[in-house]
């Protein structure tokens, strides 16, 4: 569920002609870098321990997702010797979050790093703090009208069209490459969820001529997908797998699955989740997961906001990678994913 | 005053029927100004509802009621206060986080300049004249209800009803709740009525009150008017006898 | 005066005088003193005492404490509103469409549909109330969700950008004689909020009728009429709440407000007004919404985590309504 709380607020704006193409591109079109590319030099780090450089991370929710970003930003910001001095939580509240800025500007930060809510609402909001000339860095959103170098340092967002295909492949691996799927997609305007579902789909009409889409359904509300798995499950008995768009519904068509007495449809779905993970380690109907490196995307939003302080060209639009998870590499996935341990009955469980 | 002939309040054959039961029948009473009449009778006589015809709360079925010699209709109780008949309820109707004048002037609250903004001066005033007058001793007219006795509560809201009062006074059980000491406190307030001019009708269990304050004493039964009796000129063994009818 | 008798105690001015003194009328302010203090010793070096960030708790507290002025007056009749945290919403909403479908007279437009919209919904709320003799705790607790509900409708839950520059700075970012235009609102909103309460006879009314609704019923007092009235006033300043968003985000979203029904609830009660009706000040709502703001502003300033700024903020709460509510019930 950490991501889907996060999608509440993207509405699918600017984003949202990104869907078509074959992979993730930026709010104004740009190539992605991936994060990877984004990194501290050792150089760099000496340039900016003790010169006393703040930071501040201003997010529009609390949950696990964000927890693992913020653990990444602050573990990259005490590498270089910078304060985070401030942390807030604007609970989806667009003007809570202006708010959040101007109490934050009081601290003085020399990056901030957040999530605004709309392009609409934050493009006034970030407006002070782009005065005031703080390193901005934003996570998967950008204010309307924002310029990249002059009001921003960087867009950093997951490699959302990766997520969708490697959640395609490693449910086609499991199926073996041929037979029947089902979809379960997000049926609301958001721009994650509606990038990783359209890819899912994108890849199983492209590169697995054998595998066909027998069943859609969209979902809205997680706490109906048992029953919306039950009357996709009657009308096609024979699903060799289904598609779930993220890990909080997968748990109604798991039970749908159980309640038939179903062994045999595999499904995939996107996020971790302990439930989930641990019908699959123990070899039930989950095949694969999708998940984000969120520590990671922490990590790149710092050192782009860092390298933006040092004056360094910044790539504008900046992606995480997608990690495909399985029963095999459960602890390193969660590891890589979270950056902590996986829950410790799924590593029991092995 | 033009009080002086006419009494104050006068029905006259009045009858109160709830569907087919008849509540009051043929009941007739004058109180003249400066006068206190008590209302005595069993529970269920027909007391509470004698009181809500006078106080507008229910029209009477059929029978007249005069003010001064006129015939008025009471539609509510708002139109009995405009007629100056002001009553003094068993729960006392007062707002207990509100200071004293605040209650004395509930919805009727003083108002001053062009803004009519309240006018707390003349309220606290005016408050602290009618206490003394009526010799209600509460700590100050700034107190809040709720931090006075029962006593004193109940001296409040006889003082709200005296101020406002231009005719009468009905007063519902205003000692019930009270011990003795305070019983007779406000049997002395209710006694300093007498010297405004203003008629009172008090409904009470206590013969003993009702012989200590009543200049006349009307009995009910079963919503039969029994008789009316000067109090000097009857005892409690005929007061007993027509209440219980034996 | 005659000699005290022991029914009734005298009046001696000393007592009479302390009698006077409501000890938890005073929690409000000697907790928002030491909240500052606090800060102000704590967060020395880190910005909280600068100008700039004082002049920003009131300007970010100033559609709380409107919206805390309209929540005396409910609970103050006895009765109360759990929806003008919606009504804020669709009020800026129904403000910035206004005047995105008529630019030449945006001003106007955008102030009658916002208060408009927000004195309509208060008038039903007051109606089903006042006449249908429904509970207000569930009446309101109903129209919160069928408010939050049309403000997500009315635009598929997209934001609606304000533009007019009169507008936005009337209510947002404008200022006058240097002065900003939000604390203008929150100092005019609270002064004629306190005359009103404590000088008038409907603020009179409204406290009988929140003490004892008989009583005022009987003493001749409207009493439909106050319940309905006090409903209209929350939800008309609910709508002047949804304007200053509006003008300060620059912007409309049907998220606005929402969050701020236990920020004003909390902050209504610890500045003295009880919850269930008959007593209450507009002044302590004030101060008690600076301090929430306060609280928020310092806690963030202290680089808190957001579980641990919950966690204080919540117990800070918890101790001034205890305060506030223990002495009151004495």
């Amino acid at each position: 569920m950490k991501k889907t709380t996060m999608l509440a607020a993207l509405l699918a704006t600017t984003l949202m002609s990104t869907i078509a193409h074959a992979q993730t591109i930026g709010p104004n079109g740009e190539s992605a870098t991936l994060s990877s590319e984004v990194t501290l030099s050792d150089a760099d780090i000496a340039a900016l321990t003790g010169k006393g450089y703040k930071a501040a991370l201003l997010w529009h929710t609390a949950s696990d997702f964000i927890n693992a970003v913020a653990a990444g930003a602050n573990d990259e910001f005490a590498r270089a010797g910078v304060d985070v001095v401030v942390t807030t939580d604007a609970g989806f509240d667009a003007a809570k979050q202006r708010s959040d800025i101007e109490t934050a500007l009081a601290a003085q930060p020399n990056v901030i790093l957040s999530l605004p809510l709309d392009p609409v609402t934050s493009a006034e909001a970030f407006r002070e703090a782009v005065e005031t000339g703080v390193e901005l860095v934003f996570l998967s959103n950008l204010p309307a009208g924002y310029v990249h170098g002059t009001d921003y340092a960087a867009i950093v967002t997951d490699d959302l069209f990766q997520m969708g295909k490697q959640a395609a492949d490693v449910l086609a691996e499991a199926i073996g490459n041929e037979g029947q799927v089902g979809y379960i997609f997000h049926d609301a305007a958001y721009y994650v969820t509606n990038q990783r579902d359209q890819a899912f789909k994108t890849t199983i009409e492209n590169d697995y001529p054998n595998i066909e889409i027998v069943a859609e359904q969209g979902i809205t509300d997680p706490a109906r997908a048992e029953e919306l798995a039950n009357a996709m499950l009657l009308q096609n008995p024979d699903l060799d797998g289904i598609y779930v768009t993220w890990a909080e519904p997968a748990d109604g068509v798991l039970a749908a699955l159980r309640g038939a007495g179903n062994t045999s449809t595999k499904i995939v779905t996107l996020d971790l989740s302990e439930p989930i993970a641990l019908d699959m380690v123990k070899g039930g109907n989950v095949a694969g997961i999708v998940a984000d490196e969120a520590y990671e995307l922490g990590r790149a939003m710092a050192a782009a906001g860092l390298k933006g302080l040092l004056r360094q060209d910044v790539p504008a639009f900046v992606v995480a990678p997608a990690l495909t998870v399985t029963a095999d590499n459960i602890a390193e996935g969660w590891q890589q994913s979270l950056h902590r341990d996986a829950p410790a009955s799924v590593l029991g469980a092995q | 005053m033009t009080t002086q002939s006419a009494p104050v309040l006068a029905l006259n054959n009045i009858r109160k029927t709830f569907g087919g039961v008849v509540a009051i029948e043929n009941f007739s009473l004058d109180v003249k100004a400066g006068e206190i009449v008590a209302l005595v009778g069993d529970n269920g006589a027909g007391k509470s509802t004698l009181i809500k015809i006078i106080s507008g709360v229910h029209a009477p079925t059929s029978g007249a009621i005069q003010i001064d010699g006129h015939e008025i209709s009471m539609s509510s109780a708002t139109k009995a206060r405009e007629h100056g008949i002001e009553v003094v309820y068993q729960d006392l109707a007062l707002a207990d986080q509100q200071p004293v004048y605040m209650n004395l002037f509930l919805g009727r609250e003083l108002t001053k300049g062009p803004m009519g903004l309240l006018d707390r001066k003349s309220m606290i005033e005016e408050t602290e004249r009618l206490v003394t007058e009526l010799d209600v001793r509460i700590p100050s007219a700034h107190a809040t209800i709720r931090d006075l006795s029962g006593g004193q509560r109940q001296g409040i809201a006889i003082a709200r009803a005296t101020h406002w009062a231009r005719k009468l006074v009905l007063l519902d059980e205003p000692t019930a709740a009270l011990g003795v000491a305070e019983t007779a406190k406000v049997e002395k307030t209710i006694a300093a009525l007498k010297s405004r001019n203003i008629g009172v009708l008090i409904i009470s269990h206590s013969l003993d009150q009702v012989f200590r304050l009543s200049d006349r004493i009307c009995v009910l039964r079963r919503g039969n008017q029994i008789g009316i009796r000067e109090t000097a000129k009857t005892d409690k063994n005929e007061i007993v006898s027509m209440i219980t009818g034996v | 005066m005659p000699t005290p008798s022991t029914a009734a105690p005298a009046a001696h001015p000393f007592r009479s005088a302390l009698a006077r003194v409501n000890f938890q009328q005073y929690v409000v302010y000697v907790g928002f003193l030491a909240i500052f203090l606090f800060f102000a010793i704590v967060l020395r070096d880190s910005g909280f005492l600068s100008q700039r960030n004082l002049v920003n708790i009131v300007l970010q507290t100033a559609p709380a404490t409107i919206m805390a002025i309209g929540l005396v007056f409910v609970l103050s009749a006895g009765e109360i509103d759990l929806s003008f945290g919606s009504i804020v919403a669709v009020s800026a909403l129904c403000a910035a469409m206004a005047m995105a479908a008529m630019p030449a007279a945006a001003f106007p437009l955008g102030i009658l549909a916002g208060i408009g919209a927000g004195l309509f919904i208060g008038a039903i709320n007051g109606a089903l109330i006042a006449w249908l003799r429904l509970p207000s705790f569930l009446v309101t607790l109903a129209t919160m969700g069928l408010i939050a509900g049309i403000g997500r409708s009315l635009t598929q839950l997209r934001s609606i950008p304000v533009t007019d520059p009169l507008f936005t700075g009337i209510f947002g970012s404008g200022s006058l004689f240097g002065v900003p235009s939000l604390v203008i609102w929150t100092v005019v909103a609270v002064a004629i909020g306190h005359l009103v309460y404590r000088q008038t006879r409907f603020g009179a009314h409204v406290l009988a009728t929140g003490d004892n609704a008989r009583a005022a019923q009987v003493t001749g007092i409207k009493v439909p009429n106050i319940r309905i009235m006090v409903f209209m006033i929350s939800g008309g300043l609910a709508g002047l709440a949804g304007l200053l968003y509006a003008g300060r985000l620059q912007a409309a979203k049907y998220t606005l407000g929402e969050t701020d029904l236990m920020t004003v609830i909390a902050a209504v009660i610890v500045g003295g007004t009880l919850l269930n009706g008959g007593k209450g000040s507009i002044i302590g709502a004030l101060v008690g919404s600076l301090m929430m703001g306060m609280l928020n502003n310092g806690l963030i300033l202290m680089g808190l985590s957001v579980s641990d700024q919950m966690i204080v903020r919540g117990l800070i709460i918890l101790v001034a309504v205890a305060i506030s509510l223990r002495e009151k019930s004495r």
